[in-house]
């Protein structure tokens, strides 16, 4: 009945023939065993770091090798990237790791999950943002945290080299225990920094809710690769689709083992990538550094989910529904997380907001089938959105940690604050996807347009969301730019001024100097060019896994054809956005809390900025519905271990012999005779025994084993 | 060679250590310790099976001891017995080195009992006959009694008795399971009474019945399991680990619960083969149970010492879950995580000593934040901790990975290896993963990170006159640990491919018992399929309707 009634509603977006379409498979060769040095150097840097920290250096030489050692993994990335040929993936290898064989009915079966490289354009183009982005924002780092210099500057640096190792393997691996040895290596990484600051409580909260909401999705994640490895004996890549290639797997043959592949792996991807229901460790993880928060929780860790559903296409296909669900996880997630966005004073929670949103994107992308508009988007993300943190970065650092988008105003025309607001500018242009100019537009463009043609369950619904956030996301970028930026020049330092090395006296912001400025201007540069570079995204998701012919539009004329009204329509929705941002936040200032009065003032509407500002209450409704149980059942567990388990169970047979004896004490009453009578008892018993003792045995025999 | 000085060595030094004055006893158990580490380095060069798990250094001709009923003190050592030598030889030493501050009193006792602790513990792994084996198995429950009863904390009355009687009724009952066994094999016609472990396995495990292989699984499970231990005859376990000093805690947890494992590995699944078929799901459920029930427990403890002794209940279950999957990937990651617990959690109680060695306390309400008093320290726990959690890398993934895997594929449509668990076993002990990490980092957060807290003037009120961080002697006895914990993560493949042969010699029977098993149990098989299949019908039927509409 039920199964009916979903045939009916639910359309088939994968087409049941042929689900799985052809995919490159690399081949093994040894032309470019120096590939491995990209994730060996990052390592590397971990090792000196550590060096560092034992010989207790107390310069800035961590960060200076790790911004050399990560620009040379650049480097050797453009080098295989120009030397690597289309259509001909490669499998490098550098370690044996996990290698285990064993007989199986005559042959030889093996369990292998080496250190080995896969390398095709998908790898290359995730790999050259990952080390160049990585490179830049550690450079930017050597000034951002120099006040820290000999206190937790090697720290810090080690655990970015971590990171950068980590998000190699996870990128690069050529099977997905590697994969799954990456994955939880960038959770860990990310544990270590945003927990930098190990002295401020909420910081340590933050990474260990981080670590632990992670952990949720790693368990679907190697739940997924059980399945994998049960069904097609294998976790490497390239066995795994050669076999998906040839064994004509498709949505009706697959058996149930088959089609849970796709969710547990999505439950991954939605841990890592912050999405519905477990985003909610992003926000938190702001109380990072800066460069962290760039890096980590927005240009790269958090694009892994993307990319492990990119790289897993064939398999994501593998049952019809899958698909779907991501989309609609996607779109309900950036309209929510957009919602929350628009709410908040923290510029940091803004911009993490905004990243949960715009994976939210990324993540519809993939799910209506467009994989090429989700690695753009992923692309062009990475740079606008390390542009904004890394701004928001420039202004903490130089206000004394002061976030709140309330108390910084003017700041364009303060000296020596213009190329960061400048820089700042043009972030917010491509985050609301501003027309023409900005990378942002074309990749966002991409998947809304894709929305509206691909066939399935209330898709167009989600390009309608898709265009409604699209109009909060110009919005909030804009809010935060107007206030900080635009206004009349007004500011109150933050916390950090009154322990911080100003002592207390009267507060001078101090602006960025060379480094911050010069990172600001190339990853802004960076921004720019990949405007250009769709093509070649195009073309390299074409090349790899990811590959996948998204439907097109039935039309040519205008309407027909979302693809070409869809650059007007989510113009409109943009410049939208930035227009009602201007009104409140910059030209009518009070306007924006005359408005929030009055629905506060309402009783039927005090629930919305309320529900908004709180994050809608999802960490209150998981700590009621998840956490305070289980705390709840562990107290009631340890109850029970110590009285029922130990004191009641255990103890009790304890006590038994003593009870035993206790009834047999009063034979001991130093009555001669009667110690006579119970002694020659006992020898008649024992007596008896003895000649007893043959019959016994055969009874017992009998009893337990027949035949025996 | 010989395996003898293994056992010979600490024997001799223990008695050397309670002969020579009490201020030299220190070193000489130092040196003795670090002899016989040496001594099993050579050993394992000269070790001729890493590839066929062969047993080397047998004693030829045999040592009899009793001969009228065929018991002998024969050795011998395939690579598994060779690893878990060369983990307690280690970890021996580094035992002893960590006591030299923390042991004030009765000094040379102390190390007499530890060198005499690590001869029984190496005589387990090494013994070819039942008996000896037992002898070795119950000796180690004296040194470790006294270890707690003189050197223990404040409850520690209570704690070594109940560990002692605890442990030695159960392997009791293990032992009238091996009597049994010997005593069937000496009463087949022109059977003798032997007590020799190869003989006896090829016996047992082809010439009981199903039924007296039940009886003989049951006994030899009370006594194993007791030791492990798993739910819900874990109770002495927290009690002996809060209570013992430091080294007796790190022994225990290393060395000793892995003879309960050990045993398992060596005695249950040769020897009894048709019964661990048919009870492996029973089995394998209380170690789920044990996973979640002590992983839970854990979160809400609130002495640091006791989480983590409980952290060994949870994490033992999933050594057990791997043994009982019956296939190679599974019983390979139980062995491995005999080693690598006996890694991660040794070194953790190391750390937890030194905490108490300057605070005299273990409550995580009175610590916290101790990373800026002690950040080598905190660099360790935070590593350890980490190596506990199963982050990939170290070496606690490897095996938690492979065991979790090995269950999983322990259906019965594997082609190789058929077994008796499955999917929803390995799904349910994932969840464990979660736990730990909670548990784990939520106790790191509040003891390592945040603001310092530490309580007042309780620093080297003891005389013993430690640093703020750690020492030399403390960091040299934790490097070892680490680089071994970072070796097995990134290169576990010399140890898998050593584990291989054993391994494969202890499953060769289990495909077609678990072929048999499934055949004669068909009828539940098939009812299952049928509903599977009904199932995925129902599936594509939908399909088919939607492409049709």
């Amino acid at each position: 009945m039920l199964g009916s009634f979903a045939a009916t509603i639910l359309p088939i977006v994968v087409s049941s023939e042929s689900a799985v379409v052809d995919v490159p498979v690399a081949q093994a060769t040894d032309a470019f065993g120096w590939a491995a040095l990209i994730l060996w150097l990052p390592a590397l840097s971990t090792v000196l770091c550590g060096l560092c920290a034992v010989m207790k250096v107390k310069s800035k030489l961590p960060g200076w090798i790790t911004v050399g050692l990560l620009g040379t993994s650049f480097l050797l990335t453009l080098a295989l990237f120009f030397s690597y040929e289309y259509e001909n993936p490669v499998i490098i290898h550098a370690l044996q790791w996990l290698n285990i064989s064993w007989n199986g009915e005559g042959e030889t079966v093996q369990f292998i999950a080496n250190f080995a490289l896969y390398v095709d354009s998908l790898t290359l183009l995730w790999m050259l943002f990952v080390t160049g982005l990585g490179t830049l924002i550690a450079l930017y780092a050597t000034e951002y945290m120099e006040v820290d210099v000999g206190k937790g500057y090697t720290r810090f640096f080690a655990g970015i080299s971590v990171f950068l190792f980590a998000m190699s393997a996870l990128v690069l691996g050529d099977n997905l225990v590697m994969l799954y040895l990456g994955w939880e290596g960038v959770g860990f990484a990310s544990y270590w920094l945003i927990g930098y600051y190990y002295k401020k409580p909420s910081a340590v909260a933050a990474a260990k809710k981080a670590f632990i909401v992670n952990r949720i999705g790693d368990f679907g994640l190697a739940l997924g690769i059980y399945f994998i490895w049960h069904n097609f004996g294998t976790v490497e890549y390239r066995v795994l689709f050669e076999a998906l290639n040839a064994g004509g797997y498709s949505t009706e043959t697959a058996g149930w083992s088959v089609r849970a592949i796709p969710y547990l792996l999505m439950l991954g991807a939605f841990g890592k990538s912050a999405q519905l229901p477990l985003y909610v460790w992003l926000p938190d993880a702001m109380e990072g550094p800066t460069p962290v928060s760039a890096l980590i929780h927005a240009a790269t860790m958090v694009t892994a989910g993307v990319y492990l559903i990119a790289r897993m296409y064939p398999v994501m296909l593998l049952d019809e529904y899958a698909l779907p669900i991501v989309a609609w996880i996607g779109g309900l997630t950036a309209l929510l997380a957009a919602t929350i966005g628009m709410a908040q004073y923290d510029i940091k929670r803004i911009f993490a907001y905004s990243t949960i949103s715009q994976l939210g994107y990324m993540f519809l992308g993939l799910g209506v089938l467009t994989s090429f508009g989700a690695a753009y988007h992923v692309f062009t993300h990475a740079f606008f959105k390390a542009v904004l943190f890394l701004t928001a970065g420039a202004v903490m650092h130089g206000f004394a940690g002061q976030l709140d988008l309330r108390k910084v105003s003017g700041l364009r025309h303060m000296p020596g604050w213009r190329i960061v607001s400048w820089t700042m500018f043009y972030g917010c242009l491509c985050l609301a996807g501003f027309p023409l100019i900005t990378n942002g537009f074309y990749s966002k463009d991409e998947i809304i347009a894709q929305a509206f043609i691909t066939p399935g369950f209330g898709f167009v619904a989600l390009g309608v969301i898709g265009l409604i956030t699209a109009l909060f996301t110009a919005y909030y970028a804009f809010r935060v730019w107007f206030r900080v930026c635009a206004g009349p020049v007004h500011f109150e330092p933050g916390d950090d001024h009154h322990n911080g090395e100003h002592g207390g006296g009267e507060f001078h912001p101090h602006a960025p100097r060379l480094v911050i400025n010069l990172v600001l201007v190339v990853i802004t540069i960076g921004a720019i060019a990949s405007i250009f570079l769709g093509d070649w995204v195009l073309r390299g998701v074409g090349d790899s896994t990811a590959v996948y012919p998204s439907p097109h539009a039935e039309g040519d004329g205008f309407w027909a054809n979302p693809h070409r009204w869809m650059p007007w329509v989510a113009s409109a929705a943009g410049i939208g956005g930035i227009l009602l941002a201007w009104y409140f936040h910059l030209a009518n200032r009070s306007a924006a809390e005359r408005m929030k009065n009055a629905l506060l003032a309402n009783g039927l509407t005090r629930w919305l900025p309320t529900a908004m500002e709180n994050k809608w209450y999802v960490d209150e409704l998981y700590h009621a519905t998840v956490r305070a149980p289980l705390w709840i059942l562990g107290h009631f567990l340890n109850l029970f271990d110590r009285y029922v388990v130990d004191m009641f169970l255990v103890d009790g047979i304890a006590k038994l012999p003593r009870a035993l004896a206790r009834t047999f004490q009063p034979l001991q009453n130093g009555i001669l005779q009667s110690y006579a009578v119970s002694m020659a008892g006992g020898l008649a018993l024992v007596a008896v025994l003895v000649v007893l003792m043959p019959q016994f045995v055969e009874w017992v025999r009998s009893v337990m084993g027949g035949a025996g | 060679m010989s395996l003898v000085p293994l056992m010979i060595l600490p024997l001799l030094g223990a008695i050397g250590v309670a002969v020579f004055p009490g201020r030299r006893a220190k070193w000489i158990a130092l040196g003795v310790s670090t002899a016989t580490f040496l001594y099993s380095v050579v050993l394992a060069m000269a070790f001729d099976h890493w590839h066929d798990g062969g047993f080397a250094f047998a004693s030829d001709p045999p040592v009899g001891w009793l001969d009228e009923f065929g018991i002998t003190l024969n050795m011998g050592a395939d690579s598994v017995s060779m690893f878990l030598v060369l983990l307690t030889t280690l970890l021996m030493p580094l035992c002893i080195w960590g006591s030299f501050t923390a042991i004030r009193e009765r000094i040379k006792e102390y190390f007499a009992w530890m060198l005499g602790i690590e001869a029984a513990m190496i005589g387990v792994f090494i013994a070819r006959d039942l008996i000896f084996f037992y002898v070795c198995f119950e000796f180690t429950l004296i040194p470790m009694y006294f270890l707690i009863a003189i050197w223990g904390s404040t409850n520690r009355a209570k704690a070594c008795i109940k560990f002692f009687l605890f442990t030695f009724t159960g392997s009791m009952v293990a032992l009238a399971g091996f009597l049994y066994i010997a005593w069937q094999h000496a009463a087949l016609p022109g059977g003798e009474w032997t007590f020799d472990i190869a003989r006896l396995t090829t016996f047992a495990a082809t010439g009981l019945s199903a039924t007296e292989q039940a009886w003989v699984l049951l006994a030899l499970m009370t006594g194993f399991a007791v030791k492990v231990p798993l739910f819900p005859v874990h109770t002495w376990l927290p009690l002996a680990h809060t209570e013992a000093p430091t080294a007796g805690s790190v022994i225990l947890a290393a060395v000793l619960l892995k003879l309960g494992t050990y045993g398992l590995f060596r005695f249950v699944l040769p020897m009894v083969p048709e019964a661990v078929v048919e009870y492996a799901p029973v089995i394998a459920v209380i170690s789920i149970i044990g996973i979640l029930y002590a992983g839970l427990i854990c979160w809400v403890q609130e002495d640091i010492k006791r989480l983590i002794a409980y952290s060994s209940v949870s994490h033992l279950g999933f050594c057990v879950l791997g043994l009982f999957a019956l296939n190679p990937l599974g019983v390979q990651g139980s062995v491995l995580y005999m080693i690598n617990h006996g890694l991660s959690t040794g070194a953790l109680f190391f750390l937890v000593g030194m905490i108490y060695e300057r605070y005299h306390t273990r409550e995580m309400s009175k610590l916290g934040g101790l990373a800026k008093r002690m950040p080598v320290w905190a660099f360790f726990m935070v590593f350890f901790v980490l190596a506990s959690v199963g982050l990939p890398g170290l070496n606690g993934f490897i095996s938690e990975f492979l065991c979790l895997i090995g269950a999983f594929t322990a259906s019965a449509d594997n082609a190789a290896y058929p077994g008796v668990l499955g999917p929803w076993y390995a799904a349910a002990a994932a969840l464990g993963m979660i736990i730990a990490a909670m548990y784990l980092l939520i106790m790191t957060g509040k003891v390592v990170f945040g603001p310092l807290k530490e309580p007042a003037a309780t620093n080297n009120s003891h005389g013993a006159k430690l640093p703020a961080d750690l020492t030399f002697r403390e960091i040299g006895v934790l490097v070892p640990l680490a680089v071994l914990c970072l070796y097995i993560g990134f290169q576990p493949k010399p140890l898998t491919d050593a584990l291989e042969g054993p391994i494969t010699q202890v499953l060769a029977v289990y495909p077609e018992t678990v072929r048999q098993h499934l055949a004669e149990n068909a009828p539940a098989i098939d009812e299952l399929d049928r509903v599977i299949l009904t199932m995925t019908e129902t599936d594509s039927d939908r399909n088919k309707g939607a492409d049709d509409g």
